[in-house]
């Protein structure tokens, strides 16, 4: 695990992310966009993005990082096409070849791991690799979880992150009325795609062997909302997938620990997706 | 004015206790609190003073639905409404409501409420109602979608009533090849619909226009938000589509209690009714409103007006303060509710006359002691007594 000595020499090569709109079939999607090398789509969660994704600027060292809001999260287009993951796949099919994206390494933490896998189920033909954080998606029965819609806001803090840098990222959010507003707006979005059944698509194991390119798994190991049993039972379900954990984290490596989350994703590239 | 009873058949018996251990009375409170023989007593108990109210000369006695609970144990209000249905003969029957969108099916509803109303020669008033936020949880419907299926399910069951079958319906959430409903509803060219809420306004809006002109009922509320709500659907109707909203449109509910003086009053109700608000109302925000459940301007609007009655502790005096309830000697309940219907015109007034744990004598005294004092005053209110439009609405 790479930790606090991440080389200086990669901390120069990281840039901000810029905005821009892109248009996908008459829906708009604000897209982020930073760094040189190979193209990276980060596939955000529930939580949706705000800028503070610390993860996100680490792996603009080694790539060309594009993280959109899905429609109705952020600042994009809510689409009425639009009404659950499955259809969100067919979208970023449609995003991917609008922005003319070939040879692509996926990396989709929460929902946007379940959205990864419901885009590689149907065609990986613009897919390098897929890299699955805390990815929600599969059902695995019997294995409780903890509810982020229904809990308190404190409570929820404690499910997303192991420690208390969850108070910094919430403050985040109140910095302005829009941040507020788009806050609530990422809520509703997510229990659009993602309410009933909660989380994932009972039907997507059995689809699962259709996913024919190297795949990386990487799990908070205090992870609640998406137990360990799932990243083990997507391992067990996806033909050569390899799992690594990551430690003092919960649900948001990209936050909580974001260093350790880019060099799992960077290792992984250089390595078994070459 | 139409005047009638209103019950949420509360879980009475419930150990308050559960307030320490669980954060709501709802979705999460574990149904061993529920003693299947004490709900025996209560809903038959509950029945009995709807019964009553009918037989004491009430325009109308009605019903709602929630959802695991303990403040409401009716599920389904049609089971409620068709044991009252050969039990009453002249009262109408309002079930205020039931939550067609909440079913994959809102179909089986409609073939029940025509029952009823065949059954009962008219008498039956339909609700339609998105179903609190609590429900999202409790039934996993999706409560982004709650909008839109509502509308939907609205429409299916209105042409299930109205259509000659068989026909297909084809919705974006509701599709059916053969729609032929056995039997048809006894009104025509369907029962009454009504709307109640606690202030949404796109319900208002969507209540108000000119193809529906639906009774809006404003569930209880601080009598600013009940003022704001009822003046806004007549504005609505005004400004928007352009006619003049009848009174008749117009609806309000509030728990009511009637004993001889104010005082005594205040104390009789005062135990049962902060349980209402204080343990049986126990619902946190996140429950309240899910994500997606209402628009992002009435979350701004909720969040900014503190509308909601749950949420804050209650005592009675700030009950009766805010005007969330009537609570007084007959004299001080008749003349608030003449001088409410003075300001805001309500044709059609809902009593919650049994609350929280009001037990078997008071609620019986408060039926009829409201039944006899104070109703037939209220009775023969008409529009003529309504002032207009004075204030400024809603946005």
């Amino acid at each position: 695990m790479l930790g606090a000595e991440w080389p200086a020499k990669t901390r120069q090569r990281e840039k901000p992310l810029q905005h821009s709109e892109i248009d996908v079939r008459g829906c708009k999607i604000n897209v982020r966009r930073g760094g040189k090398g190979e193209p990276l789509l980060f596939l955000h969660g529930a939580q949706g993005l705000n800028g503070h994704e610390p993860g996100l600027e680490a792996l603009t060292a080694d790539f060309d990082v594009i993280a959109p809001d899905h429609p109705g999260f952020g600042k994009s287009d809510l689409t009425s096409a639009v009404e659950d993951v499955g259809d969100l796949a067919l979208f970023y099919l449609d995003l991917l070849e609008a922005m003319e994206l070939r040879c692509v390494h996926v990396v989709g933490q929460c929902i946007g791991g379940w959205l990864a896998l419901e885009i590689a189920i149907r065609n990986t033909e613009r897919i390098k690799s897929l890299i699955l954080v805390n990815s929600a998606g599969i059902r695995v029965k019997g294995v409780p979880r903890v509810d982020m819609f229904v809990c308190s806001e404190d409570d929820l803090l404690k499910f997303l992150f192991a420690a208390k840098g969850g108070t910094e990222w919430l403050q985040s959010w109140r910095a302005s009325p829009d941040m507020e507003d788009i806050y609530d707006r990422n809520r509703a979005a997510a229990a659009r795609y993602s309410w009933a059944p909660r989380l994932c698509n009972p039907k997507l194991d059995r689809w699962l062997h259709r996913i024919d390119v190297p795949t990386h798994i990487v799990w908070g190991n205090e992870e609640r909302i998406i137990p360990r049993e799932y990243a083990t039972a997507l391992k067990d379900g996806i033909a050569g997938a390899t799992l690594a954990t990551i430690s003092e984290c919960a649900h948001m490596p990209h936050i909580e620990q974001p260093r350790a989350f880019a060099g799992e994703i960077t290792k992984f590239i250089r390595s078994a997706a070459r | 004015m139409k005047i009638f009873i209103f019950h949420l058949m509360p879980y009475a018996n419930l150990d308050m206790s559960y307030a320490e251990k669980y954060r709501a009375a709802w979705v999460v409170l574990p149904n061993t609190y529920f003693d299947p023989k004490q709900g025996h007593e209560l809903y038959n108990r509950y029945l009995d003073e709807l019964e009553l109210a009918a037989e004491l000369g009430f325009d109308g006695i009605s019903v709602n639905e929630h959802h695991q609970n303990a403040y409401g144990l009716m599920p389904s209000p049609v089971v409620t409404a068709s044991a009252l249905s050969r039990r009453t003969k002249n009262a109408r029957i309002a079930i205020l409501g039931n939550a067609f969108c909440l079913r994959e099916h809102p179909l089986t509803l409609a073939e029940e409420h025509a029952m009823i109303d065949c059954i009962t020669g008219g008498r039956l008033i339909t609700g339609m109602v998105r179903g609190i936020g609590a429900e999202y949880f409790s039934l996993g419907a999706n409560p982004a979608y709650s909008h839109a299926r509502f509308q939907e399910a609205h429409d299916l069951v209105v042409e299930a009533w109205t259509k000659p079958g068989p026909f297909s319906f084809e919705g974006n959430y509701y599709h059916f090849d053969y729609v032929n409903l056995w039997p048809r509803p006894f009104q025509q060219p369907h029962p009454p619909i009504w709307a109640p809420s606690t202030g949404s306004t796109e319900t208002i809006e969507w209540a108000a226009h000119p193809s529906r002109k639906y009774v809006y009922l404003q569930a209880y509320s601080p009598t600013q938000s009940v003022a704001r709500y009822l003046n806004y659907y007549r504005e609505c109707a005004q400004r928007t589509y352009g006619y003049t909203a009848s009174s008749n449109q117009i609806g309000w509910s509030t728990p009511v209690y009637v004993s001889d003086t104010d005082e005594k009053a205040r104390e009789e109700a005062k135990p049962h009714i902060e349980i209402l608000f204080n343990k049986l109302l126990r619902l946190p925000f996140e429950m309240l409103f899910p994500p997606g459940y209402l628009s992002a301007k009435s979350l701004k609007n909720m969040r900014s007006h503190k509308h909601s009655v749950s949420g804050q502790e209650h005592t009675i005096d700030t009950l009766i303060r805010q005007g969330i309830i009537v609570c007084g000697s007959p004299d001080t309940v008749r003349r608030q509710f003449t001088e409410t219907h003075r300001l805001l015109g309500f044709q059609n007034l809902l009593c919650l006359l049994q609350f929280g744990t009001l037990p078997r004598d008071l609620t019986e005294k408060n039926i009829r002691l409201f039944a006899q004092e104070v109703m037939p005053a209220l009775q023969v209110l008409t529009d003529k007594e309504y002032a207009g439009l004075q204030v400024q609405a809603a946005e």
